[in-house]
């Protein structure tokens, strides 16, 4: 019954959401929710269809999920970063939000239903070896993400502070011109997101197309 | 890892399906079982050996140079 009630709630959830992006005019990332939904709840609703009952959600599929949620909050969170900087830094002048929102949707929804379909045949393939450098790669976007919000927010709030204290033109006097440690922090915190995340894809793709231990 | 599940379930006139309602999981997990793409927990192992009445040393065959 338990089962059968967060299945409801799922499904309202998501129709309320898609309502909510069609009335934006976000269709593609209606679509999109619609899509991953029903991929993701398909075995479910065919079970509900033929027996009219839900199947039981058995060891593999929480393993499944808990992983599926780690690595799509992890993937979900260092995108949102990775979008976040150039809007601090104004490399994107004029953002739109609706698309930035929506390729982040996309991208997060991805990983997550890749890592849903295919983390339980990834991870005996890798190996032990394999999957402490797809962990390393992993750390290494989280990291360079943390790094890369707290430099671009004290960035912002130093050279603020400094003005507000020392006077508007306390950067021209001070000849440095803009703060620039935590801006240069805030750049290679880019470079090694980059390689975090490439380096995991890879890692995650080289256990898919291995062949089985 | 190798499995016997296919072996002893066709021998005890089981479905898939009728297994994984035995066992308490998805029809899903029996065929990842039988494939050997799924290591399940002691009490997964324990659960699937006893509905097909053997010992979990005889249905889950262990490579042991792996």
């Amino acid at each position: 019954m338990k089962k059968r009630r967060v299945f409801i709630a799922i499904a309202i959830t998501a129709l309320i959401v898609t309502i909510i992006l069609i009335s934006v005019k976000a269709y593609y990332v209606a679509i999109a929710l619609i899509v991953g939904t029903l991929i993701m709840g398909h075995r479910e609703l065919w079970s509900l269809i033929r027996r009219r009952k839900l199947p039981p959600i058995d060891e593999r599929v929480r393993e499944n999920v808990n992983k599926s949620i780690r690595n799509g909050f992890i993937f979900l969170v260092t995108a949102l970063a990775f979008l976040m900087l150039p809007f601090s830094i104004r490399l994107i002048e004029t953002p739109n939000t609706v698309n930035v929102l929506g390729g982040l949707f996309v991208s997060g929804g991805m990983v997550y239903l890749l890592s849903y379909l295919f983390y339980d045949r990834v991870e005996p393939r890798l190996g032990e070896r394999g999957l402490r450098m797809l962990r390393i790669f992993l750390l290494v976007a989280g990291i360079s993400l943390a790094a890369g919000i707290i430099s671009v927010v004290l960035h912002n709030v130093i050279y603020g502070l400094f003005i507000h204290f020392f006077g508007a033109d306390f950067w021209d006097r001070s000849g440095v011109g803009d703060e620039p440690v935590f801006f240069i922090i805030a750049l290679l915190s880019v470079v090694a997101f980059a390689v975090g995340i490439i380096g995991s894809l890879v890692m995650f793709f080289k256990g898919l197309f291995s062949r089985s231990p | 890892m190798k499995t016997r599940i296919k072996e002893y379930r066709v021998k005890h006139k089981l479905t898939q399906e009728k297994l994984a309602e035995v066992v308490g999981v998805r029809r899903e997990t029996i065929i990842f079982l039988e494939q050997g793409k799924y290591n399940p927990s002691l009490k997964l192992a324990h659960n699937v050996a006893k509905a097909l009445k053997t010992t979990v040393d005889e249905i889950f065959i262990f490579d042991d140079s792996y």
